[in-house]
């Protein structure tokens, strides 16, 4: 099918700000009267305030105020808070002073004293489990979405350790089939533990934020993924209606996952502003961004799985501990295993876990949040499954992938469409990988190659959210576009479905986006994979609503019936008479003076109170299109993605050298052909770091981050990704995406990590580490036939 | 726990030549820090983890910058950078070994602003004594790292004495090898002290990496014609390879002499808290071929005397392996 | 001026570190003080009693406790030296050469309490009532030793016994032969222990000042012959000692 937009490369209209340097982030702004606020953090991992001393600091000229947990609403919790008096990890933020500039805040910082007493901390997960372990949290240390207290007894700790089955109580489990049946139905059964380690989320951007009061509206620039759907969140935080706040978050310089909704900092400097009546800029430092910016949850676990002589998978047991920091989270291995289910579809499944709480930075979703750390992990067990059946890699994926009537989840509910299979296929042809793969262990000096492949998933869509788009009399159409701008040009890709229905120039049409004052509609989270589906859905409602409207009008103006018209080259005219026919220009026109629904006077019931309030500021400016999305939805939308990658192992180093990489999106229809392309490259880099080199490192003794540098931490660097990283997609339509598109963000990385785990454990002769990262001093002992320098699961290891 | 990523106030001196520079420098004493590239200074300052009262900025000495001949020898102005050193057709012919350990520092960013100077003056990373934390090097009574449950996969198998941290310098190995001495600019005049005798490691100074006192300025480093145009080796192994420190790196020079070595110096970065010079290989080397059969008869021998802790260990196989890539080369 | 240096422990918050050496200045100064005002006061007011080394030779110390006196002195020499010149800034590599004459001292005051205690008369050197007397007296009329040596070995005693519980525990924090470091003792208690050394130190010192003074003193020489020779004579022995309170055997 040929479209005017959709599968046609574009240039999003924020880029050149981006590459020039005019796109003006948060710490760019600056307002009239504005004050620099600073954090002051716990040094300690758990304690309480018992004092705070500021005087020495207020007395300084300059200095015009400080906020403490104290003048803000009382947390709940595990909720992350804004400022705490019982601080549950290295640098939770205890208090904010303000001055007239940096320097004096800064120096302020310094003279102010807290004092502290320490309580019990924990940095590992299962020494929180074990009996008489300490609680990060007062309030218990697991959270099985309640807070509880939970110890094991020290058999159920040592044999968890030592890798045999689990047998501590894990307080959320779900499953599916006969799974005792299923494993006497296997031909073979492997069971390994793992450990993947978190890491930070790393955003470039700190999340500065700048805020002030005006007439009672608080105005907040901050850096966020999503814009309409951080509004509940934020006026939450803010202790306001959603009416009175104003978000303005243009561009965001990585959020990863730590910025789709309203996070704590969000609102703090609203509240400062409010009691000091001054526009406050709240900048984050880079080692603050380290504490406040969030992790991927970690996962202690233990694995069991069930394969028929062809290598059908029969049977999955998972059990997983979670890291889950400081403060609520834990959704990871419920996503892992979902994740394990849709791969590859086993016939029966159970999923144990235990979420538990450290005195580490907070932790929440980041790319593929469970989905892709049990890639790192499962993914090399399948390849072991193959290598003792004697079976391809890639053919046992085959064998398991699901198609379109595949299943997913506990409750093994439908999918949309899936096309693993095909992705599979085409990509081992790109790839060559039958005839590559006879090279696998060869050896040249001290490097051994091996190619091998791996797979993602992340579910990939929702509904229900609103669309708004506007013609106005001068002819051009606005599309409104609540989506925020978290790096993907999803704002602008999923826009494209607007233009498609109403057949516009891509010059015609123009973006509203990025504050609130710019009349946005409701929209999902920018997160999950999902913007792709879920705003071509109703970017697409909305246009076919302002497509009836033309119609409507032109027949009323023109004669006929509304099914007589169509649109093309910015006019509708009447079927086989191009010559009766308006401009979108007379149109709009038209519709102010009708007014009603054609304005946006009157607004559909259905629609979100943030759209509804967006339609009324806009009414009367033009032709109103806006909708919700209650077009129906077959199952889940799944994203799915396959990664072929060839790697070179210097047995004497450790050191990991990929030398080729293809990348394969099953993601329905490709909108954005360039798009796609540059999230499956860039989430192989992701991917790559989280299985090689990004370190997250506490010291159990006294709970001090090791990571809070960029250095430090050691994100993936150009030499250490290949030269050539090729990218493709299936390009089969979803039916259940007006154009077929279904979203791919976080697939696109697990199955990189996948891959690249699959591939050091081919070159290594089938060694399974069970684990993230895999550096070089692993390798290193593993072939020097020295034990590792880490205890087993041990999530501080690297 | 304040957090600080602005400069600090404090005074900045910018000497045009090398005696202001030293003249301050002396003046000032302790409260003056010395800067040229500025890669690892502005992150002490900004943290606030080092708190001097006055910069003497050197970049504005042009004396101190570039290659030149003198006397049969190279001398290398301590603020020539290190892309330059990388780049002098002068280095990369006679000493390989420094060009190539000049280009594995850290980032091709880094490396246009670090100096040669900079490089080899640099503090150590220890991750605890870079939070700022009042360890042993720190003046205080207490190391973190070598503890029963220290993070110090990066740190020492060598020379351990109370500190544990390690020299993170690139060039300071192969200038260690070729046997360069250092010129130090003090009040006094110059001094020359050889490249082995400028690392200082704990037992000696646990607060010093160097024996740059107060007042004095690394002005030169003079490689001798001893080792011109001999056979070399270099490799850093890190976890990245851009903007990374070395887990273990080596540094090689062969004096060969019919098809045998006749002297052999092998030195390894990021194993102690200086350059190591793996003397028992050295010992070991002469009079053998330089081949693979040779380097794994020798490897052994660089880790003896060698203590690990709780997470370095695989510092032990790596230094022999790269032992043996020297010899194999 | 400090006299205790305090710094923040991990968490931030403050802990004593040590003593401040800025005192080693002060110490040095104040027995330097002491010991020219005594200079002076004996120059002009005193009439220093030199008897002659006449007369048949008393035994003062049996070679075991001379050895053990110049064992003890040798051993605290070097630890001032190792413990103070880098804290002057003179860079050497002092460490193990700190710890091994700690253990040489260590076992040198062993074996001197278990020698003094079990086969000595261990109350010759306890300063009792009756030595005030010699304060009355010029030259003092003392038994074994006279209130002034006692009053030394008392304080050099317990400067030492601190010296060495807190250097012993200083060194469960460095590698040892024998055991590898860790961090047991808390911060602040490790604090307090190097103040205890410190102070100990700077203590030792200023006694070690006074002791070489006295000791170099031509009134006194005969007491250092005595610890290096072992005897006294007859004439030393009736000018300063009653031999009512200590009557020592001719020597061999």
């Amino acid at each position: 099918m040929s479209y005017l937009h959709i599968g046609k490369d574009f240039t999003p209209p924020d880029v050149h700000a981006k590459v020039t340097g005019k796109a003006r982030y948060v710490e760019d702004f600056a307002v009239d009267g504005m004050v620099h606020a600073r954090l002051y953090t716990s040094p300690m991992p758990h304690g309480r305030v018992t004092a705070i001393d500021a005087s020495a600091a207020l007395a300084m000229a300059g200095v015009v105020g400080i906020l403490t947990a104290d003048d803000l609403p009382p947390p709940e919790a595990p909720n992350a808070t804004m400022l705490t008096n019982e601080p549950v990890y290295v640098g939770d933020p205890i208090l904010a002073v303000a001055a007239v500039d940096e320097q004096t805040a800064e120096a302020a910082l310094d003279r102010i004293r807290v004092t502290m007493e320490p309580l019990p901390f924990v940095v590992d997960p299962t020494d929180s489990l074990r009996p008489g372990g300490a609680s990060a949290r007062q309030e218990g240390n697991v959270y099985p979405r309640e807070l509880k207290d939970l110890h094991w007894t020290r058999d159920d700790v040592e044999r968890f350790l030592s890798g045999q089955e689990p047998t501590g109580a894990a307080p959320e489990e779900w499953r599916y089939g006969d799974l005792e049946a299923a494993f006497d139905d296997a031909d073979l059964v492997l069971a390994e533990s793992f450990v993947t380690a978190g890491y930070a989320h790393m955003s470039m951007e700190p999340r500065s934020v700048l805020s002030y009061w005006q007439n009672g509206k608080c105005y907040v620039y901050g850096s966020t993924q999503s814009q309409s759907f951080v509004m509940p969140g934020l006026a939450r935080a803010l202790g306001v209606e959603m009416k009175d706040v104003v978000l303005i978050s243009e561009f965001c310089g990585g959020g990863f996952g730590s910025k789709i909704a309203a996070y704590p900092m969000l609102a703090l400097p609203g509240h400062f502003a409010k009691k000091l009546g001054r526009p406050v800029m709240l900048r984050i430092t880079r080692e603050q961004e380290y504490y406040l910016g969030s992790a991927r949850v970690g996962f202690q676990g233990w694995m069991r799985a069930g394969f028929k002589a062809d290598g059908k998978v029969t049977a999955v047991d998972l059990y997983i501990v979670q890291d889950i920091g400081s403060q609520r989270t834990g959704g990871d291995a419920s996503s892992a295993g979902g994740a394990v289910s849709i791969l590859y579809q086993p016939d029966a499944m159970r999923l144990r876990s235990v979420p538990v709480f450290t005195n580490t930075t907070p932790r929440g979703a980041q790319r593929g949040p469970g989905q892709n750390q049990i890639a790192a992990v499962f993914e090399p067990l399948l390849d072991k499954a193959a290598r003792q059946l004697g079976i391809d890699p890639v053919a046992i994926r085959v064998r398991n992938a699901p198609d379109s009537t595949g299943t997913v989840n506990a409750e093994q509910g439908p999918v949309t469409s899936a096309y693993l299979k095909e992705a599979l296929q085409q990509g081992a042809a790109l790839f060559d990988w039958e005839a590559r793969r006879q090279h696998n262990g060869q050896r040249q000096g001290s490097k051994v190659r091996a190619v091998a492949v791996g797979q993602g998933y992340h579910s990939a869509g929702a509904t229900g959210y609103d669309g708004l788009v506007r013609i106005t009399p001068d002819g051009r159409v606005h599309l409104h576009v609540g989506v925020g701008n978290l790096g993907t040009y999803s704002y602008a890709s999923t826009a494209r479905a607007a233009a498609e229905v109403l057949q516009c120039r891509w010059e015609s049409c123009e973006i509203h986006r990025g504050s609130t004052d710019a009349h946005l509609p409701w929209s999902s989270y920018q997160a999950g994979s999902n913007t792709s589906f879920t705003h071509q859905r109703a970017n697409y409602v909305a246009a076919m609503d302002a497509l009836a409207k033309i119609r409507a009008i032109a027949a009323a103006t023109l004669g006929g019936a509304a099914d007589d018209y169509e649109v093309a080259d910015e006019r509708v005219f009447r079927r086989g008479q191009p010559a009766r026919s308006m401009s979108y220009a007379e149109v709009s026109a038209r519709a102010i003076e009708l007014g009603g629904s054609y304005s946006g006077a009157e607004a559909p019931d259905d629609i979100h109170e943030v759209t509804a309030r967006a339609v009324q500021a806009l009414a009367g400016t033009g032709l109103i299109g806006v909708a919700k999305d209650t077009m129906p939805v077959r199952g889940e939308p799944p994203g799915l993605a396959v990664a072929f990658i060839e790697v070179e192992v210097d047995t004497e180093t450790g050191k990991v050298d990929i030398v080729d990489y293809l990348g394969v999106a099953e993601c329905g229809t490709v909108v954005h052909p360039m798009g796609l392309h540059a999230q499956i490259r860039s989430g192989a880099v992701w991917g790559f770091g989280m299985a090689a080199l990004e370190r997250h490192v506490y010291d159990p003794q006294n709970g001090l981050p090791a990571h809070v540098g960029f250095y430090q931490t050691k994100p993936p660097t150009y030499l250490d990704v290949p030269v050539r990283m090729s990218a493709t997609a299936v390009d089969l339509p979803d039916p259940d995406a007006p154009f077929g598109a279904r979203g791919i963000g976080e697939p696109v990385m697990g199955c990189a990590t996948a891959a690249w785990m699959c591939a050091v454990s081919e070159a290594l002769g089938g060694h399974l580490f069970n684990r993230t990262p895999v550096t070089p001093d692993m390798i290193v002992n593993h072939l020097a036939g020295r034990a590792p320098s880490t205890p087993p699961l041990a999530t501080n290891s690297y | 726990m304040p957090a600080h990523d602005v400069m600090p106030d404090l005074t900045l001196y910018q000497p045009a030549t090398l005696d202001d520079a030293v003249a301050l420098a002396d003046r000032l004493g302790t409260d003056a820090w010395l800067v040229a590239g500025g890669q690892d200074t502005f992150g002490w300052l900004k943290d606030r983890a080092k708190r001097p009262k006055a910069l003497i900025e050197l970049t504005a000495i042009d004396a101190l910058k570039g290659v030149r001949e003198v006397d049969g020898e190279v001398e290398i102005g301590a603020l020539t950078t290190l892309t330059a050193l990388a780049a002098e057709p002068l280095v990369r012919e006679r000493y390989p070994l420094l060009a190539q350990a000049a280009s594995h520092v850290a980032s091709p960013q880094i490396r246009n602003m670090g100096t040669l100077g900079g490089n080899l003056c640099q503090d150590t990373r220890c991750w605890y004594y870079r939070r700022g934390l009042n360890c042993y090097r720190a003046g205080g009574n207490i190391c973190y790292a070598d503890s029963p449950q220290g993070m110090n996969r990066e740190h020492c198998i060598f020379g351990a004495s109370r500190c544990v941290a390690v020299s993170p310098s690139d060039t300071a190995p192969a200038l260690v090898a070729l046997e360069a001495r250092m010129v130090i600019t003090g009040p006094g005049g110059v001094r020359v002290l050889p490249a082995e005798g400028f690392f200082l490691g704990p037992e000696i100074d646990i607060e010093h990496m160097t024996a740059l006192r107060p007042g004095e300025v690394l002005s030169a480093v003079r490689l001798p014609a001893k080792w011109a145009g001999r056979p070399c080796y270099f490799e850093k192994v890190a976890d990245r390879n851009v903007w990374d420190f070395a887990l273990v790196s080596i540094a090689a020079v062969f004096d060969e002499q019919a098809g045998t070595i006749r002297e052999a110096r092998l030195v390894s970065g990021g194993v102690a808290t200086t350059p190591k010079r793996l003397r028992d290989v050295e010992n070991a080397l002469r009079g053998r071929p330089r081949n693979a059969a040779t380097g794994d008869t020798v490897a052994a021998l660089a880790n003896r005397g060698a203590r690990t802790l709780n997470h370095n260990h695989f510092k032990l196989p790596l230094l022999e392996n790269l032992v043996r890539r020297s010899l194999r080369a | 001026m400090d006299i205790i240096e305090l710094r923040q422990d991990v968490w931030g918050r403050e802990v004593v570190a040590g003593i401040s050496w800025d005192l080693l200045w002060l110490v040095a100064a104040a027995a330097l003080v002491a010991i020219t005002s005594h200079l002076l006061v004996s120059a002009f007011l005193k009439k220093a009693v030199r008897p002659a080394p006449g007369g048949r030779r008393l035994t003062r110390h049996a070679p075991a406790d001379r050895a053990f006196h110049w064992v003890m002195a040798a051993s605290v020499f070097v630890l001032l030296i190792t413990g103070v010149l880098p804290i002057l800034g003179i860079r050497f590599a002092w460490l193990t050469i700190h710890w091994v004459a700690g253990i040489v001292l260590t076992l040198a005051v062993a074996f001197h309490m278990v020698r003094s205690l079990f086969w000595q008369d261990a109350k010759s050197i306890w300063v009792v009532p009756r030595d005030l007397g010699e304060l009355r007296r010029h030259p003092p009329r003392a038994a074994k030793y006279t209130l002034a040596q006692k009053s030394m070995h008392l304080a050099m005693a317990v400067v030492v016994l601190v010296v060495i519980g807190t250097g012993i525990l200083l060194m469960t924090v460095i590698d040892m032969p024998w055991w590898e470091r860790s961090n047991w003792l808390d911060e602040s208690t490790l604090g307090w222990m190097f103040v205890l050394h410190g102070a100990s130190t700077l203590a030792l010192v200023a006694l070690i000042a006074l002791h070489v003074y006295f000791a170099l003193r031509p009134e006194k020489l005969f007491y250092t012959r005595s610890m290096i020779k072992g005897w006294i004579s007859e004439n030393e022995h009736r000018a300063h000692h009653d031999p009512a309170r200590w009557l020592p055997d001719e020597t061999a």
